[in-house]
């Protein structure tokens, strides 16, 4: 079976914030959740980059190594995904998470973490496929419906790319060809110097 | 003459240029930060730089309480309440419980306050351990609203434990300190070995009372902090990790501690549920298992409190 891969494209990606608004708009993610960030670093300086992160569905998760209840768990195509029923709102998946992706809603009794809340790859939850209480709980299913991801789907850059991960590398390597990266990669230089 | 010296001039002036362009290279990434060079060193480099501003620095605390909390905690937990209690067992079976004339005369060793200080100290503190065992081996009890509700309890009791940790820290401290017999005790293993009674060195407490109770309030304050942090988050992200690691690892010692205490108020010493009831000890139990304490009796004892 394929494995699916997120990728984003630095020399594309134009902090602009669209898959984070379109992640939070698509799903109602609450407020204070954020599936998905941009990134900036180097912010007003040269050599500025921007990059799209969220949940990257690690082959080897270090969220369902730690997770006390088992409540995360891998799908065959490599998406990683929550059980909130399960879920204890303990935290440590966020401790072992290295992109800082499990989140977790506030307000709740004596000031608990609520269960936690992460990208879902649009593929919903361990709910039954269109359910009303997999839209509650996770948001869109946009896998099963045969659709890419919202972030990924409305980039506007094309930066973020999502699916299958070879197609993924193969797209990003011809893109690398082309431009090259790095120093070697296209800018305002290439764009406007003089031959 | 006029075309050397133009060449000359260029030359010159091309150093100059290369120098000045090599100095503000040299220098310029330093201004920039750490990845204004990035795209020329390797893709590790720029994610080290990403990561840090994500998560902090995973290679320094995630990966170890990854580990941890993936493989050896709950393999460690799960060995403490085993084999712990397995040792106890073999303790009952081959040596048994030492019994002590009830009906005798008896000495008032625990004051109310201090059984009131007590019994909420033993109350919260015994849910601490078992909504912690409960969050530790969630996953074969099912997860969800129990361990959840397993979690708010943890919370709540260690609210709790909090006011009795204080008082016994006011009420017991001196009878608490170490003193040299102490070490007599810790040889002997407090004569919990043999059958015979014979008195062994112990002054109010024993040593190994003594570590429990310097575990449980100094190690429960550690416990209260970084439970503290565990539960608001209200750090940074390594600081986060360093505290959960310090709050599993201690809890299993508190664990280990507190199962021994158990069998020897329930189990290893017939009676001694029972005086921590009324207060009173058996004179004999005083005489031979804290050889070293000075008690008053008759009605004098009574008037203490």
């Amino acid at each position: 079976m394929a494995r699916v891969k997120f990728l984003c494209d630095v020399e594309r990606c134009i902090d602009c914030s669209g898959c984070v608004v379109a992640c939070k708009e698509g799903h109602h993610v609450p407020v204070g959740v954020n599936r998905r960030r941009v990134i900036t670093l180097d912010q007003g300086k040269s050599g500025e980059k921007s990059i799209s992160v969220s949940c990257m569905h690690c082959a080897d998760a270090p969220c369902i190594a730690v997770c006390p209840v088992d409540a995360i768990y891998q799908r065959d195509d490599g998406i990683v995904l929550v059980n909130k029923k399960t879920c204890i709102g303990c935290g440590y998946c966020f401790m072992a998470c290295p992109f800082g992706a499990p989140q977790f809603p506030k307000g709740n009794i004596f000031g608990a973490r609520g269960a936690m809340d992460k990208c879902t790859f649009c593929a919903g939850g361990p709910e039954e496929n269109f359910s009303t209480e997999e839209k509650r709980l996770y948001g869109q299913n946009r896998i099963a419906e045969g659709k890419v991801p919202l972030c990924a789907g409305m980039c506007a850059t094309k930066a973020l790319l999502a699916g299958d991960a070879d197609v993924v590398a193969d797209v990003y390597r011809e893109r690398v060809f082309q431009r090259g990266s790095g120093v070697n990669a296209w800018g305002w230089s290439k764009a406007y110097g003089k031959e | 003459m006029q075309r050397v010296f133009y060449c000359l001039l260029l030359l010159t002036g091309f150093f100059t240029a290369g120098f000045a362009a090599f100095v503000y290279a040299r220098e310029d990434p330093a201004a920039a930060g750490p990845i204004a060079d990035l795209l020329t060193v390797s893709s590790a480099d720029y994610y080290q730089a990403l990561i840090a501003e994500v998560a902090g620095n995973w290679q320094n605390y995630g990966q170890l309480f990854t580990t941890l909390q993936g493989q050896w905690f709950w393999k460690a937990s799960l060995l403490t309440i085993t084999v712990v209690p397995g040792l106890f067992l073999l303790h009952y079976l081959v040596i048994g419980a030492k019994h002590f004339d009830q009906g005798g005369e008896q000495v008032l060793f625990f004051p109310l306050l201090t059984r009131v200080v007590h019994f909420f100290g033993a109350l919260s503190f015994s849910l601490l351990v078992l909504t912690g065992l409960m969050i530790v081996f969630g996953k074969y009890i099912g997860g969800g609203t129990l361990i959840r509700s397993a979690r708010y309890v943890h919370l709540l009791s260690a609210m709790v434990f909090v006011v009795p940790a204080c008082m016994m820290l006011v009420i017991w401290p001196k009878d608490m300190l170490p003193r040299r017999h102490d070490i007599a005790w810790l040889v002997l293993l407090g004569g919990y070995l043999s059958r015979r009674k014979k008195p062994v060195p112990a002054g109010k407490f024993n040593a190994g009372q003594k570590m429990y109770f310097w575990s449980v309030t100094l190690g429960g304050a550690v416990m209260a902090f970084t439970g503290y942090v565990i539960w608001g988050m209200g750090a940074d992200v390594e600081s986060v990790r360093l505290a959960a690691i310090m709050h599993n690892t201690l809890g299993m010692g508190l664990l280990a501690f507190y199962l021994t205490h158990l069998y020897m108020a329930v189990f290893a010493i017939a009676g001694s549920l029972q005086s921590m009831k009324s207060g009173y000890k058996p004179k004999e139990e005083v005489d031979i298992l804290h050889s070293r304490y000075k008690y008053q009796q008759g009605q004098e004892a009574k008037r203490r409190f």
